[in-house]
């Protein structure tokens, strides 16, 4: 597989976002205002305590910027495939000599590489200065962290991907995709650090791919996690990365038949 | 005169509801991903508050009192104002041109002519879940006073939105794009309004109370309801204004828009 075709659109794509200024601004703000809300509620309820369950305000907050950060940074177009069949370029599309997941893929790579750089490095530098923000333990939890975060990149991508094929079905996307947010959104950590959930959920949370997306990599950055572990929380996240493909791939085959044998 | 406006919102009603629910299992699903996507907020509130008891003093039956008012009077809100909404879109491919040329007012047209059934039913629908758990629950002793200070509390409530939305959608007579000034002024502001305002910085207090005052749809009239401590920072008459506001508030907005139609110029040529 030649990868300069696939580099071209990812460039395409960071291109294209450098064209609004104001709605990019905008949403740095909305990713500034989304970790505020947060840590102002945090402040409260600490209160004068230091820690609840070993858990300081500090932490929180890094989990609120690292997780809220992520979000934005690793943005991705649930209706890439759905508007395509929606307005039926995917016939098109897949005629092109090159892979349509492999495009997918890059586009979007190109467009986190752009939120990385004028989105989420900023809004870091801002939780930095205003709300705090703490270092990584050490220089190997922090390049852990990194390989951590690009797997549940992996698995938000796959998740996505899995959804959006079920748009060879389904006309309602915007509802399926809207109830996979609450789903990101809550159980994620994004809105309410892990640590604090009820027990009772831990049952959830394991059956469910979504504290590997954002939590993980965080846990590990905090150093929370011990070299075992690491090792452990990365096999989970490559099993749901490897469930969530071959599910993906067998819904992307049959839809593309069907697809076909729509067309005549 | 006043059988016409009536007769007309009766088939503009009308025509909406058979569009919007044309499709019946795609409106119940549209519906109830909207309450979902809304619910977001309080689920996490709840969690949170398993671990932690109260925010500021106020308890999880408070909060979601709190976050009822927030969503009845969306729901009320969106119902007429959903042409201010999508006023900007409306600007833009002509759609306005057409409203000049009918013999109706132009306020009366746009906000007449399309609402939106599943923001409505969605936030409405939660805002009412959310009255019925907690209101019970909360210590309020309801008496006939306290039931109409909540009735002229929900209509300032309204009107406050309506009129933060009639202002932007003004703004559309000399801008073209203000989606980025809806989503700052509008949505940024009321992802605070959910939570207690004594919780925040002085400056977004500031905001909520002088600049887009959400403060006064949610947080006063809860206050007034529950009388929480945090009240004591306030002065005791902002309990009362929220209507007062409302109309006034309105009545800006609504002169603002009639001066600026004598600038309108039309998008296309």
């Amino acid at each position: 597989m030649k990868l300069t075709p696939y580099l071209a659109f990812a460039k395409k794509s960071f291109l294209n976002r450098s064209a609004y200024r104001f709605n990019h601004f905008m949403g740095i703000l909305n990713t500034l205002v989304r970790i505020f809300i947060f840590w102002c509620i945090y402040r409260a309820l600490y209160g004068e305590r230091n820690e609840v369950d070993g858990i300081t305000m500090a932490m929180v907050t890094t989990n609120f910027v690292l997780s809220i950060g992520m979000d934005a940074l690793f943005s991705i177009n649930d209706y890439y495939l759905p508007n395509r069949i929606g307005n039926g370029s995917i016939a098109t599309e897949l005629l092109l000599p090159i892979s349509f997941k492999g495009r997918m893929l890059f586009e979007n790579l190109g467009n986190t590489l752009f939120q990385l750089i004028f989105h989420f490095a900023p809004a870091l530098v801002v939780c930095v200065v205003t709300v705090g923000v703490l270092p990584p333990v050490s220089f190997g939890c922090f390049l852990l962290f990194i390989i951590s975060a690009v797997l549940g990149y992996g698995v938000l991508w796959n998740l996505s991907f899995l959804l959006q094929t079920f748009s060879f079905w389904l006309l309602n996307m915007w509802s399926l995709m809207t109830i996979k947010n609450v789903f990101l959104n809550v159980l994620s950590g994004s809105m309410i650090p892990l640590w604090f959930m009820p027990d009772w959920m831990a049952p959830v949370m394991n059956l469910l791919p979504f504290s590997s997306i954002y939590f993980t990599p965080v846990q590990i950055y905090l150093g929370q996690l011990s070299a075992k572990e690491i090792g452990t929380k990365f096999l989970v996240q490559m099993l749901w990365i490897g469930v969530l493909y071959l599910c993906g791939n067998v819904f992307w085959k049959k839809g593309k038949k069907k697809l076909v044998v729509q067309g005549g | 005169m006043i059988r016409d406006v009536l007769h007309l919102i009766g088939v503009y009603t009308k025509t909406i509801m058979k569009s919007w629910f044309q499709y019946k299992v795609d409106a119940v699903l549209r519906s109830l991903a909207v309450f979902l996507r809304e619910s977001t907020g309080i689920i996490v509130v709840y969690f949170t508050l398993l671990k932690f008891d109260t925010l500021n003093g106020w308890n999880v039956y408070e909060l979601l009192f709190l976050f009822s008012l927030l969503f009845v009077t969306y729901g009320i809100m969106i119902l007429f104002f959903t042409g201010l909404r999508d006023f900007g879109g409306t600007v833009r491919n002509g759609g306005f041109d057409r409203y000049i040329l009918r013999p109706r007012g132009l306020l009366f047209q746009i906000i007449f002519v399309n609402a939106d059934w599943f923001a409505a039913i969605g936030h409405g629908g939660l805002g009412i879940v959310l009255f019925l758990i907690s209101a019970s629950k909360v210590g309020i002793v309801w008496s006939f006073d306290k039931a109409m200070y909540y009735l002229f509390a929900i209509f300032g409530g309204v009107l406050i939105q309506g009129a933060i939305f009639l202002f932007l959608a003004t703004l559309n007579i000399y801008l073209l794009e203000t989606g980025s000034l809806k989503e700052l002024f509008y949505w940024n502001a009321r992802k605070f309004a959910g939570y207690p305002l004594s919780i925040f910085h002085k400056a977004i207090q500031t905001v909520m109370l002088y600049v887009v005052p959400f403060a006064f749809v949610n947080y006063f009239p809860a206050q007034y309801l529950l009388r929480k401590e945090d009240m004591a920072a306030y002065p005791e008459i902002f309990l009362y204004l929220t209507p007062a506001l409302g109309v006034a508030m309105y009545l800006l907005a609504y002169v603002f828009w009639r001066f600026s139609l004598k600038y309108y110029k039309s998008s296309g040529n």
